[in-house]
């Protein structure tokens, strides 16, 4: 028998971390899940899977395009036309009730779980192999109840578990989708344990199998990489299950760094940079990291920040390939004369602490539920820090650079 | 670090210049204005940093005087550490050198070294730390003096940093770039508009994904009006079933009133089918009888044509036939005999051919060649011989040959010549006598032989054979042979010839009966007799055959009689006279049959019907009217469903509208991109605020370590500055300075004047501070102090106090300064030093 899993589809979802949308890119972006589902779909079919496992947010929003929907009803009629059992269910993302669902009914249609209920259904393949899925569906954006007690025990027959969670943290705030721990998985002993809600593809554990596929297409810098879906099979006779992976996402994110060791002229520059972003074989967005931003000089820095600039390196880019975000960074420390160093690093590390940023950006994070989020946020807090660090070194570099330049 | 000797080599309007310093305390540099004081502070400076070459103004005293571009321009310093060791600074600049900053080349103890181990002694400070921290001139006063009251207290505050008038402009810049960014309060800055345009585009966002909502509504009105559809053209489906059931009436209509015709044509015919069969019949067989007649009376009439063959003459030819066989026998014995007799004729001439030249002499003719042929004279011809003839022409040769032989003798001797010369003419005179002589004989003997030969001749000519080989008595008995063979040849010929005339004679007969030409030849006139056996046999036949035939016609006209008389009792029975009249009567009969079947189809067909048909058939006004108003009704559903069906197509589109639509997406898109905007603006934002607050804390650090130690020197400092008026300085929280009459003052409330003073009493204590880690020398213009009479004792402290601890390099251009100082100055003019 053969099976595919894949999670986090989030059709209609943007792109993040475009400051501009480059107007060729649109439909490249706008379809590029609904092109990484297709794929997924065409595999299905060319593989004569049995079973499609999709373990929630399929859609973005718990309120989906008219578009996406329809679009989704279509994929899923391709599959139940060739009676393969698709079993899915909602994410935080997609809680929605299942009469908004557009797809057509059909008896190789099943939303397990609605109403945020375990529910187990037994099905049979077309070699006449019996299996199970268990698992639920999200009706709210959160859930912190405990869900794992719901589940039952394996049966006789081969046992999927489906589910839309995250592991649990220490920090309770976060534990609001479905927390739960691999040693509770474990202790279920289901033959394999179709995960969904982490992007970032992973194998929590092999015997038995708990895996997250990640989503279909990358949405942002740190979705980086391939995006797809597992296909598995599992001999009948011993129930063990093979998988591998099969990228379908029409664009990846990369990060590129570009490391300066002097200074050097705009041209050179571009050239270092297009230079960097060669080595690709398909649709690549790329966040360039230029280590060493000390030896660029202003009117360099302003450059490498302007998407004008960005627009014109993706030009040179093969497969419409985007340059759509610059991060710099200082690699050297302060060049301060020696008697001020100390103070210096010694200030960084009373200022640059949590409570002396938030303290310091307040206002700032008081004005919106956005700045409040990311002021929460570790990642942005670091570019901040960072970036600062760029603009204090550059200031620092002193007249004498200036006047080295003719 | 101790400065020992200045050596300018061009700098401004400066050249070839060099000061020895003798202090590693206090040096007095005197000069008047624009002596070079300026200049040569700043060749200090810029030996050490760097020139400064730029067209556009220096912050700092380095436009004092444009920096002509003498080549090459620079110079050297030479210092002295703790340790004995010097070191050279050497920096020149040279037109077409790239850097404006000159070549540095740093030298200890006279050797090149990398200039950092130079620099590294003083902390590589930059020159504007030195020119913050150790230069005390006109120009910094000048920028104190342009300094708000504000500035200047937080200057006062941070002197504890190094740098820190520079690292206060960067904070303060930064905070500026963040202003511009960001304001609590603000619309306009761009991290503010970028909050704005991210909550109208969530709302945008917001309105768009309602779209799911108008799709579920609008394909429930799809549903509904869809139903609706279905069922209206379920109903005019009826409608037009009806109006067909009518349309198919209409159609039977006329069907119907076909038949009401037709009924109308219906009648009996008296028509007796047997009869009309029998009668067929007669007709048939009485043409074939008539035909048979017909043909036997033809082969009848072609039968008598043989008549006119004698039969009897013809019989008595045939029995000629063994007669005929006779004669041809005889004929050919005698063919035979004739043809004997020619060959030996022929023999006989072969044997003599003479004898055929005598054939036709008669008798006498014959006895007459006997007698010419034995008068013939002997044959006797001779030959005459030339030989004498060739004895003559010896003479002649010989003759000439001695003639030739004297002619060429006289050329050598004359007399022996001419004497063979008439010898030889002799003997050729007699060649040619004797050859006349002979010639004549010969003519006489040809002219008796020439008769005889005619008289030979004239014999052959008359009978044809040459008499010399002639042998007569033999020619005579053949001939005698020949003529016997020709008489017995004649006989045989007279009988052929009465053989032929009988056989001509039975030709005629033969001719006759035949009636045909035949020659009278033995074969032919035989075949003619078969060909007559043959046709009296054939008259024979036919004859038999014309008896057969007339019976049989006799026989064939009687049936037809007989026929005729059944066929005229079958017409007297139906009242018919002629069969033509039976044909019509016939046809009308089968017309009939069709018109009755034609009548029961329709009434079959129309079977049901019938009873309506009648009745609409009865009031055909009626029922025009219902269909009429059943076609109005149908035009009226119709109209209606037309207008469903746009209602649905119209919901179609703004379903499949909405099934392409990517407002979602691209509101989704829009917000995050300008969240990253939003996002990306906030980091410089927070950026440049943390960067600003950065400063800000290095500087509190920097200054809170050094304040408490600077804070003796300074008080020091600043009363001398203040000549006494302020005798303490006291460091809280805040700065506070005591007056000489006890009095406690913030820092705030001082006068503009003696804040200045306490800002450069910090300085040179700061100076003194870091002495341990960059000890340089202090440079002090006199426009610096003032020095008016009464202070110039606590001036003189005040330098000494400084140079305790620095170098110190007064320029002055005040002669009491000089006195009070009690140093021997250093000047300007060349070679003074």
């Amino acid at each position: 028998m053969k099976f595919i899993h894949f999670a986090d589809a989030h059709l209609d979802s943007p792109f993040r971390g475009l400051s501009f949308l480059p107007s060729k890119a649109f439909n490249q972006i706008y379809q590029a899940a609904d092109q990484s589902l297709t794929k997924i779909v065409d595999l299905a079919l060319k593989e004569n899977v049995d079973l499609v496992l999709i373990a929630g947010d399929t859609f973005d929003s718990n309120h989906p395009s008219p578009r996406s929907q329809l679009f989704f009803a279509k994929e899923i009629k391709r599959l139940t036309d060739a009676q393969i059992q698709v079993v899915m269910i909602f994410g935080n993302h997609d809680h929605m009730k299942m009469t908004d669902l557009l797809v057509a009914p059909s008896p190789y249609f099943k939303l397990l779980g609605n109403n945020e209920e375990v529910e187990s259904a037994h099905f049979t393949s077309k070699n006449g192999f019996n299996y199970q899925v268990n698992g639920f569906s999200y009706l709210n954006n959160h859930i912190t109840e405990d869900k794992m007690s719901e589940f039952p025990q394996n049966g006789e027959d081969y046992t999927f578990g489906i589910m839309h969670a995250q592991e649990k943290t220490t920090t309770a705030s976060q534990n609001v989708y479905a927390p739960f721990s691999v040693s509770e998985i474990k202790a279920l002993n289901y033959d394999y344990f179709a995960l969904g809600h982490i992007h970032l593809r992973q194998t929590l554990s092999e015997k038995p199998w708990i895996v997250y596929p990640g989503n279909i297409q990358g949405r942002h810098i740190n979705e980086m990489g391939a995006k797809g879906c597992y296909l598995g099979e599992i001999n009948e006779q011993t129930k063990q299950t093979e998988l591998t992976f099969y990228s379908t996402s029409p664009i990846i994110w990369q990060e590129v760094s570009v490391t300066l060791d002097q200074k050097l002229s705009k041209n050179d520059l571009q050239d270092k940079i297009v230079k960097n972003l060669d080595n690709i074989k398909q649709s690549t967005y790329f966040s360039l990291r230029v280590i060493g931003a000390q030896y660029l000089t202003e009117e360099e820095m302003d450059l490498v920040q302007d998407t004008d600039f960005w627009r014109s390196i993706s030009m040179q880019l093969a497969f419409d390939s985007q340059l759509v975000d610059v991060r710099l960074e200082s690699n050297n420390q302060l060049r301060l004369n020696d008697s001020d160093q100390e103070a210096f690093e010694r200030a960084e590390n009373e200022i640059f602490t949590l409570d002396e940023l938030k303290k310091i950006s307040k206002d700032w994070a008081n004005k919106s539920q956005l700045t409040e989020s990311l002021v929460q946020n570790p990642d942005f807090l670091a570019e901040v820090k960072e970036l600062a660090k760029v603009k204090m070194a550059s200031k620092l570099k002193g007249i004498s650079d200036e006047t080295e330049t003719n | 670090m101790r400065l020992k000797q200045i050596k300018i080599i061009n700098f401004g309007q400066l050249s070839n210049l060099t000061f020895d310093l003798p202090s590693e305390k206090l040096n007095l540099f005197f000069g008047e204005n624009e002596a070079g004081k300026s200049t040569t502070v700043a060749f200090i400076k810029q030996v050490m940093f760097g020139f400064y070459l730029r067209s556009s103004s220096s912050p700092f005293f380095e436009d004092y005087k444009p920096l002509a571009h003498v080549s090459p321009m620079g110079g050297s310093l030479f210092f002295e550490d703790e340790n004995g060791s010097t070191f050279e600074l050497e920096r020149l600049w040279a037109k077409g050198d790239k850097t404006r900053r000159g070549i540095l080349t740093v030298k200890k103890d006279g050797q090149i070294i990398p200039e950092n181990l130079f620099f590294d002694q003083i902390q590589n400070i930059d020159g504007n730390f030195y020119a913050d921290s150790f230069i005390f001139n006109q120009d910094m006063l000048g920028q104190v003096a342009s300094l708000s009251q504000a500035d200047l207290l937080e200057r006062i505050y941070y002197l504890g940093a190094a740098d820190s008038s520079k690292l206060l402009q960067m904070r303060d810049d930064f905070e500026k770039d963040a202003g511009r960014l960001f304001k609590k309060t603000g619309k306009k800055p761009e991290v503010n508009q970028l909050l704005k345009q991210i909550d109208d585009q969530s709302e945008q966002l917001a309105d768009s994904e309602k779209q799911f909502q108008d799709y579920e509504e609008i394909e429930h009105d799809f549903n509904e009006k869809n139903q609706e559809l279905v069922q209206e053209q379920q109903a005019l489906q009826k409608l037009q079933e009806k109006a067909q059931e009518l349309s198919n009436m209409q159609k039977q209509l006329e069907n119907y009133k076909q038949l009401q015709d037709l009924r109308t044509q219906v009648k009996d015919v008296e028509f007796n089918s047997t009869n009309y069969q029998k009668a067929q019949n007669l007709i048939a067989q009485g043409k074939n009888l008539q035909e048979n007649i017909t043909n036997l009376k033809t082969q009848l009439e072609q039968i008598s044509d043989n008549q006119n063959f004698d039969y009897d003459q013809a019989r008595k030819l045939v029995q000629k036939r063994s007669e005929l066989l006779q004669w041809q026998s005889e004929y050919q014995s005698c063919m035979q005999k004739a043809q004997q007799f020619e060959i030996e004729k022929q023999e006989l001439i072969n044997l003599n051919p003479d004898l055929e030249n005598c054939l036709d002499l008669s008798e006498t003719e014959f006895k007459q060649m006997k007698n010419d042929y034995n008068n013939l004279p002997k044959d006797d011809s001779t030959v005459i011989s030339d030989e004498n003839n060739s004895a003559t022409n010896i003479w002649l040769i010989v003759g000439a040959v001695l003639t030739i032989i004297g002619i060429i003798w006289m050329i050598s001797s004359l007399v022996e010549g001419l004497i063979g010369l008439i010898l030889g003419i002799g003997l050729s005179a007699y060649g040619i006598m004797q050859k006349k002589k002979i010639s004549q004989e010969q003519k006489k003997k040809q002219h008796v032989q020439q008769k005889i030969s005619e008289q030979y001749r004239n014999f052959e000519q008359k009978y044809k054979f040459d008499p010399r080989d002639l042998d007569l008595k033999n020619l005579a008995s053949q001939l005698s042979r020949y003529k016997l063979q020709e008489s017995s040849e004649k006989a045989n010929t007279e009988q052929m010839a009465n053989l032929n005339s009988k056989v001509v004679q039975l030709a005629t007969l033969i001719k006759n009966a035949l009636k045909k030409p035949i020659s009278a030849n033995f074969d032919e006139m035989l075949n003619a007799i078969d060909d007559l056996d043959d046709q009296i046999d054939q008259v024979r036949h036919s004859n038999d055959k014309k008896a057969g035939l007339e019976n049989n016609l006799t026989t064939q006209e009687q049936k037809l009689k007989e026929l005729n008389l059944q066929l005229k009792a079958i017409f007297a029975h139906d009242h018919v006279e002629k069969i033509d009249q039976y044909d019509k009567r016939y046809q009308e009969s089968l017309a009939q049959t069709q018109l009755r079947t034609k009548i029961e189809t329709l009434e079959n067909s129309l079977k049901d019907q019938l009873p309506r048909l009648e009745k609409v058939a009865t009031n055909q006004e009626n029922f025009v009217q219902e269909q009429n108003e059943l076609a109005n009704t149908i035009s009226q559903e119709n109209a209606k469903i037309n207008s469903l069906q746009s209602e649905v197509a119209q919901l179609q589109v703004k379903m499949n509208n909405l099934a392409d639509s990517t407002v979602v997406f691209e509101a989704k898109q829009n917000l995050a991109n300008t969240e990253t905007q939003f996002e990306n603006a906030s980091k410089e934002y927070l950026a440049s605020l943390l960067a600003g607050k950065w400063i800000s804390r290095a500087l509190d650090i920097a200054s809170n370590e050094r304040f408490p130690k600077m804070l003796a020197s300074a008080r020091e400092y600043f009363e001398l500055l203040t000549g006494g008026r302020y005798i303490d300085l006291q460091l809280d929280k805040k700065i506070t300075v005591v007056r000489a009459d006890g009095k406690k003052r913030e820092v705030k409330y001082l006068s503009r004047g003696t804040a200045e003073q306490l800002y450069f009493a910090l300085k040179l204590a700061f100076a003194e501070q870091i002495k341990d880690k960059i000890n340089l020398p202090i440079l002090i213009d006199d426009s610096f102090v003032n020095f008016d009479d009464h202070r110039i004792g606590y001036i003189e402290k005040l330098l000494n106090k400084i140079s305790e601890h620095n170098q110190v390099l007064i320029f002055t251009a005040q002669k009491n300064l000089v006195e009070k100082m009690k140093i021997e100055p250093l000047t300007f003019e060349k070679g003074s030093n």
